[in-house]
């Protein structure tokens, strides 16, 4: 056996699958600037983990392809605001019945047209559980999706969707949600032709959709090369002559390739050249926050942090030991943003000055008194170790966590450890058999732009995502009342009070806002990135 | 001879059978469960789950996922990823690419290890010598991560003869810088085998006798020494063949690469049995195969060695 | 000195049959061509059956005298004390690291500077010698020790006992060590007890094929040598012709991968570290540190050579050490020396 020198050039992003989607761009104006309409961009990406079918893409090599493949009800503009795309209009008057008129005349590139039965069919089609779609529980709030969702169910029809006519249907869902409308420009709640349903696997591979792109080729793990799709007439229209997406294995090829004029777009620059990334790009790069962070989390169920006083003392003592920006700045170069709350910035409803979030500021002193205070409630054995977990197949999780673990032990005297776990998998079946034995990394990327998607699956009650087993009645019945809210604005302001109580337990310590640093090469323009840190394909023209 | 060959190509039926059930079994017993990496930590209904896990067999024990795996290989089936390809297609795509880059590799190291293993043997000490044992240092003590990054920045991206990056056609030309990196530290064992081989057999007596029969330099080199002194090259080239084949990872990853190594990497991450066993199983065929090749090959520079 | 290509009895036969440089290696020759030799020599070796010990001592004798053994033999012992007794070497604390030195360069205490995490580079260099030291040492003496023995046998025996052991070095040599080192150290004995001896294990399962298949390949070239012929009919059984005259002429490719191996298996120690299951967080070590660099290459380029340094020197003593003592085996290359 010869050893490989193997590293981190090998970047996995398969392990870390991110759900996003690309988002809409507002104005259309930009594709009548000067640029070359005609240019085909080259844009880096991953290899699409799945088929390309939308309640099965639930990754960024995919999403970006899905995004400008297929259009839904609405879309979301640079600042995460939806925007109708096939929506005439969506109503409800209690947040939990809602009427949904769609355009008419649309159709796919197919030639099929777009119906109400098209959004019915393909949500159907995601939900059941005999077709096994990743993305199937963003369906859950519609009734009827735990029967069709039940093991070894054969139903795939949810008794919550009703095709009123060619261009309307209605949607009930199983109690009021004000962000349900928020959510339709996932891509999980792409329409589907009918074809979709008679061979969905090669549908994945070929997929028909209704976007401002077509898809022509798919050589896989080399490259997508996506046509300009001229029946599409909506708010994201294609300002250049096509996108060619190339397969990258690690964003350091990529960015080799950037450097040297083989790749126009790459939206990740990668670790290794974070210092010099703007001397090397000069004014064709950016560093735009995207509505993602990262916490850590330290589970309610370990001896010392339980879910009481001694518990929300040690993790508040933790909390200040950390110097987020030091981070930052040493070593991400600045690229991300400080965390001040547990959402993100970008979003709509985000307060950046909370009470109770100096619980995130730096003070080391504040943070030795409240471990000595809750060493008063029971002894912290100076032989016990506080380690927290990462998983290596992730770029950069082993250098940050590092660094968080050196300042526990500097500023509190604790024995703290990094523990590394071999993948992504590993770490995950620790996390959700709640078998963990310190801390761990943890980290949300927004579906769609809302406070509640960064809240109700990650801490509400038996929430699918609540790796930390956190239980607050008190927060449980505020995202309820969130939720029920009729104004959006309102109900923010719930989800913002909702938060002062995470504040005091503290079931994840967030760290810092996810931001985006993206370069482009000299041959194209008009390059911006989006909400969800997405590139905004359909605006970049060439010079 | 002929029964030599037949006798070892039928051991690759136990050992095909052999490994496919070790990595099988490996990859079963890896930590975490397949369908976490699918669903990226996002949550995941039961009833979606134990669909999913149907769907890849993975709810059964592991002699039944097993024997399935053996009863659709009767028919050729390798089975699907979790990306709903065929694995034939994706070694289909992937081998031929990786054959091109170990080949060239291996040609690399062999033609050059080779010449410059001749020459610091035949001026032992000299600066020539001294040299390439330097150069093997740094190949050695600088990781390939970081001589390739090198290499692709200082040729790629500052002088641009070549472009940085492999397009999805892997040429034999694109495909030259990347071998080279990925040969590196196997040339500096093959220098060194080869330098240490011919200072041995340059005081050989059947040395001296050629120089004293009046042979020229050249042919008593290239003839009389070279030929005695490639036994333990060829072996380990032979072996070297199948690691160049799998473990060029971090290779293809600089140079972007679509092969084996980025393949295989990946499905063990996602824990992707099919894609890992049929991998493995290609590679301990290409082993069996380099190593017969190897043995006839001693013959051929030994005649002394025989086979029955 | 070249006297006994005169008296060789083999001398002018055609080269491509007859090994000759082979037969007049070591002292064991002499039961065939006993007349090249001083009579003394000749007298004493028929009167001894252990020959290969004369062998050994006389390498020894003029081992010792080489300037090239003698040099990596006090830079080997020095790279030893600094394992031993890091401390010496260093007043630095290396598990101490604040991130407001984050790559700094070096100043007074911190020659070498600091690493991404503001460790001192140095002390980090100096402590992690000995985990590097033991991963390098024990890795290939175990590969050579089992991968030997069982490449010994089944290039001399050849037959059934080949085609087992080298198949089953095929399969090891198929298996990917990635996959193969994460299910190695999740078993309950590794898992638990994460150290220095678990990485060395890993490493000598995955890496001793290889050897085994070099020894094979110098087994087979030397099992049907005239020598070894003429022992057997001198009456050694098979083993002993195997054990006293086979492997000490197979030895020269073993030495050079070995020695070479050496500084292979210490950056391999940092794949372990990368997949999550090489040494523990809190031991130090070069390859570890030498893949950490990978990323600040740009920016801090020392993270790399220092550690990269050193462990170019310990192989280097190393390889020097294989080659001084391949030369003292070596009865020709001592005499033209």
């Amino acid at each position: 056996m010869r050893y490989s020198h193997a590293s981190k050039a090998v970047v996995l992003s398969a392990a870390l699958a991110l759900t996003l989607s690309a988002c809409g761009g507002g104005s259309t104006d930009s594709a009548g600037g000067e640029g070359d309409g005609s240019y085909v961009v080259t844009a880096n990406t991953t290899e699409p983990q799945n088929g390309l079918l939308p309640a099965n893409t639930n990754e960024v090599g995919g999403g970006r392809v899905m995004d400008l493949l297929f259009t839904g009800l609405v879309s979301y503009d640079a600042k995460g605001a939806p925007v109708n795309e096939l929506a005439e209009s969506i109503e409800t008057t209690d947040s939990q019945n809602y009427t949904i008129k769609i355009k008419s005349g649309e159709t796919f590139s197919d030639g099929s047209p777009v119906t109400a039965a098209s959004f019915v069919d393909a949500w159907n089609f995601g939900a059941a559980a005999k077709n096994a779609q990743l993305n199937s529980y963003f369906f859950e709030s519609i009734k009827g999706f735990d029967k069709v969702n039940a093991e070894k169910s054969t139903e795939d029809k949810m008794e919550g969707l009703k095709v009123v006519d060619d261009t309307t249907f209605t949607v009930e869902l199983s109690q009021p949600e004000s962000d349900f409308p928020l959510r339709l420009g996932y891509t999980a709640f792409m329409p589907l032709p009918e074809a979709a349903f008679e061979d969905p696997k090669a549908f994945g591979e070929k997929p028909v959709g209704n976007g401002p792109y077509k898809l022509t080729e798919w050589n896989h793990d080399v490259n997508l090369k996506m046509d300009v799709n001229e029946n599409y007439d909506g708010p994201r229209k294609a300002a250049n002559g096509g996108i060619d997406f190339k397969v990258y294995q690690s964003t350091d090829s990529a960015y080799q390739d950037l450097v040297s004029g083989n790749l126009d777009v790459l939206d990740q620059i990668p670790p290794s050249q974070l210092a010099s990334y703007q001397s090397d790009l000069g004014d064709r790069s950016v560093n735009s926050p995207y509505a993602g962070n990262a916490t850590i989390t330290i589970p309610g169920y370990l001896d010392h942090f339980k879910q009481d006083e001694e518990g929300n003392l040690r993790r508040a003592a933790i909390s200040r030991a950390i110097d987020r920006q030091l981070i930052i700045d040493k070593v991400y170069q600045g690229g991300k943003v400080i965390a001040k709350d547990f959402t993100a910035p970008v979003i709509e409803g985000y307060d950046d000055s909370l009470p109770g979030s100096e619980v995130l500021a730096f003070d080391a002193d504040e943070a030795k008194k409240l471990w000595a205070e809750a060493d008063k409630i029971s002894e912290w054995d100076s032989g016990d170790e506080f380690s927290i977990g990462y998983n290596v197949d992730g770029a950069g999780n082993k250098e940050y966590v590092e660094a968080v673990v050196n300042q526990l032990k500097n500023n509190l005297g604790i024995n703290a450890t990094a523990k590394s776990f071999s993948s992504f998998k590993e770490l995950r079946a620790k996390v959700t058999s709640y078998t963990m034995t310190g801390g761990f990394r943890t980290g949300w990327q927004a579906d769609y732009p809302s406070l509640y998607n960064f809240l109700g699956p990650l801490f509400g009650t038996g929430a699918g995502s609540n790796d930390g087993k956190y239980s607050s009645k008190e927060f449980d019945d505020a995202l309820a009342k969130g939720l029920a809210a009729t104004d959006a604005a309102e109900g923010a302001k719930i989800f913002n009070q909702a938060q002062e109580i995470l504040f005091k337990d503290l079931p994840a310590i967030p760290l810092w806002y996810q931001a985006v640093q993206g370069g482009w090469s000299e041959n194209v323009s008009n390059v911006e990135f989006g909400w969800n840190g997405v590139p905004i394909y359909n605006e970049i023209t060439g010079k | 001879m002929l029964s030599f060959m037949l006798k070892r190509i039928a051991q690759l039926i136990p050992v095909f059978i052999g490994a496919t059930l070790l990595v099988y079994f490996l990859v079963f017993a890896t930590p975490g469960n397949p369908i976490d990496a699918l669903s990226g930590g996002k949550p995941m209904s039961d009833a979606t789950r134990s669909a999913l896990e149907a769907q890849y067999n993975l709810d059964k024990p592991f002699w039944v996922q097993y024997g399935l795996y053996l009863k659709n290989l009767v028919t050729f089936d390798l089975g699907t990823s979790f990306s709903g390809q065929e694995v034939s297609a994706l070694l289909g795509r992937a081998f031929p690419v990786t054959a091109r880059l170990a080949i060239l590799a291996l040609l690399i190291e062999g033609v050059f290890g080779v010449i410059f293993g001749v020459i610091a043997g035949m001026r032992k000490g000299k600066w020539f010598d001294s040299t390439i044992l330097v150069a093997s240092l740094i190949v050695i003590a600088v990781p390939t991560f970081v001589l390739g990054f090198v290499l692709q920045f200082v040729i790629g991206v500052k002088l641009e003869w070549v472009k940085p990056t492999v397009s999805g056609a892997a040429t034999w030309g694109e495909l030259f810088l990347p071998a080279l990196v990925l040969g590196l530290v196997s040339l500096a064992y093959v220098v060194r085998l080869t330098r240490t081989s011919v200072i041995e057999n340059k005081s050989a007596d059947f040395v001296r006798t050629a120089t004293a029969k009046g042979l020229s330099r050249n042919r008593v080199v290239s003839v009389h020494i070279l030929r005695n002194s490639l036994i333990p090259v060829v072996t380990f080239l032979g072996a070297d063949l199948g690691s160049l084949m799998g473990g060029a990872i971090v290779t293809e990853g600089i140079f972007n690469v679509p092969g084996v190594g980025h393949l295989l990497y990946q499905a063990i991450q996602k824990g992707e049995t099919p894609t890992v066993v049929a991998i493995v199983g290609v590679l301990v065929i290409i082993f069996v195969v380099a190593n017969l090749i190897v043995d006839m090959l001693y013959a051929l520079l030994d005649p002394r060695i025989r086979y029955a | 000195m070249p006297e006994n290509q005169n008296f060789n009895p083999e001398d002018g036969l055609p080269i491509s049959k007859v090994r000759a440089g082979k037969v007049s290696k070591y002292k064991i020759e002499h039961f065939v061509a006993p007349l090249d030799e001083t009579p003394l020599q000749a007298v004493d070796s028929v009167k001894e059956t252990g020959k290969p010990l004369s062998m050994w001592a006389e390498a020894w004798r003029s081992l010792r005298k080489q300037p090239l053994f003698i040099i990596s033999a006090v830079l080997i012992l020095a790279v030893i004390v600094v394992a031993a007794f890091p401390q010496l070497f260093s007043s630095q604390d290396p598990t101490y690291c604040a991130l407001e030195n984050s790559n700094e360069p070096g100043r007074a205490g911190h020659i070498m500077g600091f690493n991404l995490q503001g460790c001192d580079i140095y002390a980090r260099v100096i402590y992690g010698t000995r985990a590097s030291l033991l991963v390098g040492i024990f890795t290939t003496l175990i590969v050579v020790v089992v991968g030997g023995a069982l490449g010994a046998l089944a290039g001399f025996y050849g037959g059934w006992i080949d085609a087992i052991l080298a198949r089953l070095g095929d399969i090891f040599f198929a298996l990917p060590l990635i996959l193969g080192a994460i299910i190695v150290m999740q078993l309950p004995a590794f898992r638990d007890n994460r150290s220095v001896w678990t990485v060395i294990v890993t490493l000598a399962i995955f890496g001793w094929p290889q050897l085994a298949r070099i020894t094979r390949g110098a087994v087979i070239e030397a099992r049907d040598a005239d020598y070894v012929k003429a022992s057997r009919a001198l009456g050694l059984s098979r083993f002993h012709s195997l054990v006293k005259h086979v492997i000490p002429n197979s030895l020269a490719p073993i030495i050079v991968v070995a020695t070479v191996n050496l500084g292979v298996y210490i950056v391999a120690e940092a794949t372990l570290s990368f997949l999550g299951v090489g040494l523990p967080p809190d031991v130090m070590s070069w390859g570890n540190d030498i893949s950490l660099a990978q990323q600040q290459l740009r920016s801090n380029p020392m993270m790399l050579m220092w550690p990269a340094l050193f462990l170019s020197v310990t192989v280097l003593s190393f390889i020097m050490l294989g080659d001084a003592v391949r030369d003292a085996l070596d009865p020709k290359a001592r005499k033209g020396a």
